[in-house]
């Protein structure tokens, strides 16, 4: 392969380290801020006509705030008609190549939930990412998740619409398949995480997202090996890859859902009846609650939630009748006996769910 | 004393000052508007000539920290004799003045959620080869107080400097210690070698800070005090006693033990026998606790000093005693809470009283 001769020059404050390497729209120059010490990667743009109109999209990426998403630093003006953007230098290797996601069951899901994080951090931004894929995300040293190169030189814009086909084939959703005008949402960043789901789990993509335009998957595409995933979330990574692009879920659930999981088995009851503790998990998921001849009530812990899973006579959670299948609140106590009866004939104890917090 | 700008000042062509926002002992911060790239950012100042010295060593060590619990550092720039370093603006205070001018104490829940971002991001500093040197709350920023939205460990860069200053003023004996400004704030949380020997201050030094700042946040104290007599206390490094309002309440007990547990462990006066920030994060991994959102009440009344009802935003929210921590409220007291649905009135849990 030939070495590329750089035509850019650099501002001072910048040395160049190695060669620029391809990336989504023009090269990446890897160097060192003589200023700050420290590496950095500058994206080359090299149509300088594209600056204005990607101004304004690069300052509302810049005000976004997201642990996810790469940091932009600076923009600057290069010679030959050409600028940089200036971004925080991730080092480590793309997901495309990584065996971290396929480590565990958790880590798979946590690395889901890093990346949905961040698609929704975008998409609450207003932005549209449009080239969401594995290669376009790397771990970072405290494997933290961090998505980059948008497909800001993307024709396209306020409107959504491009001329023809834009994005990676096999990412790409079926909306970018067409000719002339193509309007799309951010569902096609929905599609493209499904696709790259799939791509984290198997190191492949399923044959249907090999067609092109892409076919409808076949159902339960998620529910084989070789990571098993609960099977209320393989259907709803399931329907990321929707046809139709009204199918699809918002990323903000797809994130919250993944959440929910990543604390599976991970809650914990305190339950407090007459100044004594009990703790309640996945080891010991069940508690009964019983004051006889007055009411009895079961709660079970099932690894999402502890609800009420059996329950008679008089009893009451914060006030109101239980009944089965009733959520145990975050907070609550638990009442044997109706407000009409004398307090000795009545028995509280509290109640207490929580959960350690994914902390990145 | 008002630092060298004003707003409407504007650095090379690109920094536009809207305010100044803070003075701590080694330099001024101001909030500042990116002019190219339109969005606010934090611009500090050196102070005085020690921190001029080290300024740009001290912008490039912060630098190399990359972390969600750890501010940014975005630009370094000099002009003739002047420096300023471009950092991530937080739209919020530090943690003594967010948290604990408000409330004498927080209750295990959030405490534990503090302790778990805080060692995230001193785990990430030390990964990154940077010793903070000088972690206490006002080097802590706080977003939106309570809620803790964000909480992001700042003024990495000032360690250094500070870190002279102090070993000057520990060298001076106790009257010069006293004399500097810096070495007053940062005594409760120093560890016993930083006031002993502070050539050997290393990563176990922001360990012991961090356990410092905890058991403040969990008692409402520090653990060996304040001004002079903290110093021999410290040297003496004594395990700290609790107060017994920790562990008298079974709902917040088993936290609260948990808690202690890692102060204890934090504030061991050899450095080599103090957990490391991986091991706190990975004990900070364990801790059960609720993450629901914080408002703010006024007991509106108390009835059989058992239980009662606080006002939130107009809206009564039932309260029994057992779901407070430490100090017991009564009517027009302020509180902090969280509020879970209850049959008609919602139901407080937990409930701390504010100052």
């Amino acid at each position: 392969m030939l070495a590329r001769i750089i035509m850019v020059k650099l501002p001072k404050r910048y040395t160049q380290l190695a060669c620029p390497t391809s990336g989504g729209f023009g090269d990446v120059i890897c160097c060192n801020d003589n200023h700050l010490d420290r590496k950095v990667a500058i994206k080359v743009i090299k149509d300088i006509k594209e600056e204005h109109r990607l101004r304004d999209e690069l300052v509302a990426l810049l005000q976004m705030r997201s642990k996810h998403v790469v940091q932009v630093y600076d923009i600057v003006t290069l010679d030959a008609g050409s600028f940089g953007i200036v971004e925080e230098f991730v080092d480590g290797g793309d997901l495309w190549n990584s065996d971290v996601p396929r480590q565990s069951p958790d880590t798979y899901l946590s690395i889901l939930w890093q990346i949905a994080s961040g698609i929704a951090d975008i998409h609450a931004a207003g932005l549209i990412h449009r080239d969401i894929k594995p290669t376009n995300m790397k771990l970072d040293g405290e494997r933290i998740v961090k998505i980059f190169d948008f497909g800001l030189a993307r024709k396209g814009g306020a409107d959504a619409a491009t001329k023809g086909f834009i994005g990676t084939y096999g990412f790409a959703a079926p909306e970018l398949y067409g000719s002339g005008k193509v309007s799309f949402t951010n569902a096609i960043d929905t599609y493209a995480f499904g696709a790259t789901a799939f791509f984290l789990k198997c190191r492949d993509l399923p044959p249907e997202l090999q067609k092109r335009p892409p076919q409808s998957v076949t159902s339960g595409v998620f529910s084989s090996a070789p990571i098993s995933i609960p099977h209320d979330l393989a259907v709803l990574l399931e329907r990321c890859l929707a046809h139709n692009f009204m199918d699809r879920p918002s990323m903000a659930t797809v994130r919250d859902e993944l959440a929910r999981h990543l604390h599976r088995d991970k809650h914990q009851a305190l339950a407090v009846h007459s100044g004594k503790p009990y703790l309640f998990n996945s080891t010991n998921r069940s508690a009964v609650l019983d004051f006889p001849k007055v009411g009895m009530v079961e709660i079970t812990y099932d690894g999402l939630k502890f609800f009420v899973s059996q329950t008679s006579g008089e009893v009451y959670i914060n006030n109101s009748p239980a009944c089965s299948g009733m959520e145990i609140p975050g907070s609550c106590v638990v009442a044997l006996g109706g407000a009409h009866r004398k307090s000795n004939e009545r028995e509280f104890i509290t109640f207490d769910v929580s959960n350690p917090e994914v902390v990145l | 004393m008002s630092g060298p700008l004003s707003p409407g000042d504007v650095i090379q062509e690109r920094y536009k000052i809207v305010n100044q926002v803070g003075e701590g002992g080694m330099q001024f911060v101001y909030e500042a508007e990116d002019l190219i790239l339109k969005r606010t950012v934090a611009l500090k100042m050196p102070k005085n000539d020690s921190a001029k010295k080290r300024f740009q060593r001290s912008a490039i060590v912060a630098a190399r920290v990359n972390h969600p619990n750890i501010a940014k550092t975005l630009d370094y720039l000099q002009e003739k004799e002047c420096q300023y370093l471009i950092e991530e603006f937080i739209e919020g205070k530090d943690l003594d003045k967010a948290i604990l001018k408000k409330a004498k104490y927080l209750d295990p829940y959030l405490v534990a959620r503090i302790f778990n971002y805080l060692a995230k991001g001193l785990a990430a500093s030390h990964h990154a080869g940077v010793i903070h040197r000088d972690l206490k709350p006002t080097n802590v920023m706080v977003v939106d107080a309570f809620q803790l939205n964000a909480i992001k460990i700042t003024d990495f860069g000032i360690a250094k400097m500070a870190e002279e200053e102090l070993a000057a003023a520990a060298e001076g004996g106790s009257a010069t210690l006293f004399d500097s400004h810096t070495a007053v704030g940062a005594l409760p949380y120093m560890s016993p070698e930083a006031i002993n020997t502070p050539k050997d201050v290393s990563y176990p030094t922001d360990v012991w800070s961090l356990g410092a700042m905890m058991y403040e946040l969990l008692t409402g104290d520090q653990p060996y005090g304040y001004g002079l007599k903290a110093v021999g206390k410290i040297q003496e490094a004594q395990p700290p006693m609790f107060p017994s309002f920790l562990s008298s309440n079974p709902q917040f007990a088993p936290l609260a033990d948990h808690l202690k547990d890692i102060i204890l462990q934090c504030l061991r006066k050899d450095p080599s026998s103090r957990p490391t920030a991986d091991s706190l994060v990975a004990q900070g991994g364990n801790l059960c606790y609720s993450i629901a959102p914080r408002h703010i009440g006024v007991v509106s009344r108390v009835f059989f000093k058992a239980y009662g009802f606080i006002d939130v935003d107009g809206v009564g929210v039932f309260f029994n005693y057992d779901s407070v921590y430490g100090e017991k409220p009564v009517a027009g007291d302020k509180v902090m809470l969280s509020k879970f649905p209850g049959g008609g009135a919602d139901r407080a849990h937990p409930v701390v009283k504010l100052q």
